[in-house]
């Protein structure tokens, strides 16, 4: 079964990121490529994708990195504790090495759950998780030592400097650490001393992000990472993403930002009430469900995706 | 011992710990205060009495009783002139001042009198004073007439240590301010971390919660040892008091009772989902020890039914020992029974902490 999703940004791309910000100035465009979604929607009439870098392919040949497998997670209900209701109910996929994979989806649609459970943090209900390999509920703490995870809301200890905290993270891996190298990473070197309180919403996140590298991780994930951020925040952090993975990295992310999800992922997978409603590409999530008119090749956003897929309802 | 993992993280923890001043701050003021009090409202007895006295006599028998006031603890003796001391007790910078009469002790007149004066509105300890007074006189009638006394009474020494409540007070004050700095230090900082989310931000790595719980503990450990001995320098330098038996040992068993607090706070801080919780609990944990541990009076002392229950809580043992060194000199060998109550307590403790302890962020 061949399967196509990888979309590594070049430095044009990159370039791109600061002029441009639609999908328009993506090269490889028509680059056909028959494309299989797990969802069942088999017919693909365009066939479109962006291009990805040729050692991809080689990634795709090999077992998937992360392999989730009808995770079900269960919370009893808020207003009656006998009775349960699924957070995360039947959720599969499949995440190959250096992909960077977005996962979407309206507030209380399971995506953090579904990271959580993947991190070892949330103890899994129903069906399985293999990350690199590990079964997640065997031996989380194996999983955890070759990931890092940049939670949705980190607070840390007010009284450290970024240098002790990274030190501090270092030797729970037990690992010697370089503080100042990961900062310099980050763009934060000037802030060596300073306490997390005093660092800005853009600063603690690149922060989060330095502290979930100190074990060098195989796959990073970050959870709405730039939810919050101010317009050039945002960018630096695409950057630091893209270069991570450039890198080699594998990156799982969750978020709001159709904009984020279209330039970073090369696959996204639409969450919507505990369950997976699509996963393919960006470009061909927006050919199947962006709405009219049709005629046009690319048209519409992955916002309208989303929209289309989870409806107009307000959720919390 | 430990770990490099935990050393590392525990030397975090005591940073973290020792740059919150302010609750150091709070820490030590308190049971300073506290110990100052108790000194000052039950220190206030043991006062001697300042006696002025005015020896008009060239006699040998007035010489020997002023010899015998000076001696004696109960009084501060200054001598003078009769107006000079009359006019001091007038002001009010006297209390009390003994004329011994030029005839004092003259076999051949008649019963000398002495003089002794006071303003008995102000002065209420003339009931005590007036019988150590004739005492002393009827010691030397005797020797100058060279009678053996009638009846003597001899003071066997008992319990070699004399014991104030300050004494007895401050090894159950310590042991108090143990629990309390210990279950509150690991209780409260569990809960806070957990609210905070940066518990889970520290489980996301592989450590485990023995780690944490170990690093924790040893941190506050060394926190409360500083806070132990600023105490100790207080009550001994400060207010007097007495540690008779070792200092080493003392300590050791102050060390003892803290991981085993700090271990008690931990299973609080596991239980309690919110700030409000563990308070509610933590009082429910600390005040029934305060009140029936002995702290402030014997356990003997109390109502037979809830003796029982008394003479198991940690803080009976912790108190017990600490109380057993400190005024009677006890070593670690004779307080034996009181240390394995301890390690009992440490046991249940740390197995309970460990299992019940969780870093997951817990819905109130």
């Amino acid at each position: 079964m061949k399967r196509s999703f990888m979309r590594r940004p070049s430095d044009t791309e990159l370039c791109s990121v600061a002029g441009r910000t639609t999908c328009q100035g993506w090269q490889g465009w028509g680059q056909s490529k028959p494309l299989k979604s797990r969802q069942g929607w088999h017919e693909q009439p365009h066939g479109i994708h962006k291009n990805y870098s040729e050692n991809m392919t080689e990634e795709i040949a090999k077992p998937p990195i992360i392999r989730a497998i009808d995770l079900v997670k269960r919370y009893p209900l808020p207003e009656d504790k006998s009775r349960s209701f699924a957070a995360v109910d039947g959720v599969s996929f499949e995440i190959h090495e250096r992909e960077i994979y977005g996962i979407l989806g309206p507030n209380g649609a399971g995506k953090t759950t579904t990271l959580e459970m993947l991190e070892g943090l949330n103890d899994i209900d129903g069906g399985a998780a293999f990350v690199d390999g590990i079964d997640v509920a065997q031996d989380p703490y194996g999983v955890k030592k070759i990931i890092g995870v940049q939670l949705q809301e980190s607070e840390y200890f007010d009284k450290l400097n970024l240098i002790e905290l990274l030190d501090l993270f270092g030797a729970l891996y037990r690992r010697d650490i370089d503080a100042m190298e990961l900062l310099a990473k980050v763009h934060l070197t000037e802030k060596a001393k300073a306490r997390p309180a005093n660092l800005s919403g853009g600063q603690k996140q690149r922060f989060s992000i330095a502290c979930a590298l100190v074990n060098t991780p195989k796959i990073l994930f970050l959870d709405e990472p730039t939810t919050g951020l101010d317009p050039q925040a945002k960018r630096r952090l695409w950057e630091l993403a893209t270069e991570l993975n450039n890198a080699g990295m594998t990156i799982v992310l969750t978020t709001h930002n159709m904009e984020e999800a279209e330039f970073l992922c090369g696959r996204i997978a639409i969450m919507d009430h505990g369950k997976l409603v699509a996963e393919d590409t960006p470009e061909s999530l927006i050919m199947r469900h962006a709405p009219e008119p049709p005629e046009a090749p690319l048209h519409g956003n992955i916002e309208d995706v989303f929209l289309a897929l989870t409806g107009h309802a307000l959720r919390d | 011992m430990l770990s490099k993992m935990q050393r590392h993280l525990a030397k975090d923890f005591m940073r973290i710990f020792l740059r919150d001043r302010q609750s150091i701050f709070f820490s030590l003021f308190f049971p300073v205060v506290f110990l100052s009090i108790f000194a000052f409202i039950r220190g206030g007895g043991a006062e001697p009495i300042p006696l002025g006295v005015v020896n008009q006599s060239d006699s040998a028998a007035a010489a020997r009783l002023v010899e015998m006031l000076r001696e004696d603890f109960a009084f501060t003796v200054i001598t003078g002139a009769e107006d000079e001391l009359r006019g001091q007790l007038i002001a009010g910078e006297q209390m009390l001042v003994l004329v011994l009469p030029p005839d004092f002790s003259d076999p051949a007149a008649p019963a000398a009198s002495l003089r002794l004066l006071a303003d008995t509105s102000q002065f209420n300890q003339l009931p005590l004073v007036e019988p150590m007074l004739e005492q002393k006189l009827m010691m030397i009638e005797r020797e100058s007439r060279g009678e053996e006394a009638m009846f003597s009474i001899e003071i066997e020494n008992v319990q070699a240590l004399s014991q104030s409540y300050l004494d007895f007070l401050l090894p159950g004050l310590l042991g108090m301010m143990l629990m309390q700095l210990s279950v509150a230090g690991s209780g409260y900082n569990v809960v806070e971390f957990r609210r905070k989310g940066i518990l889970k931000r520290l489980f996301v790595t592989p450590i485990m919660p023995r780690d944490f719980i170990v690093a924790i503990v040893a941190a506050r450990l060394g926190i409360v040892l500083i806070q132990l001995t600023v105490l100790l320098a207080f009550a001994v330098f400060a207010l007097d008091a007495r540690i008779v038996g070792n200092f080493a040992e003392f300590y050791l068993v102050a060390v003892i009772a803290s991981v085993v607090f700090l271990n008690i706070g931990f299973c609080i801080g596991s239980v309690a989902k919110t700030q409000q919780a563990i308070m509610a609990i933590g009082n429910i944990v600390i005040f029934p020890q305060i009140v029936l541990s002995g702290v402030f009076y014997p356990i003997d002392a109390m109502p037979g039914f809830a003796q029982p229950l008394a003479q198991v809580l940690p803080l009976t043992f912790v108190v017990a020992a600490l109380r057993d060194i400190a005024v009677a000199g006890e070593t670690l060998a004779q307080v034996a029974p009181s240390l394995i109550g301890m390690a009992v307590w440490f046991v249940i403790g740390f197995a309970l902490a460990t299992r019940l302890f969780v870093w997951k962020e817990v819905a109130a």
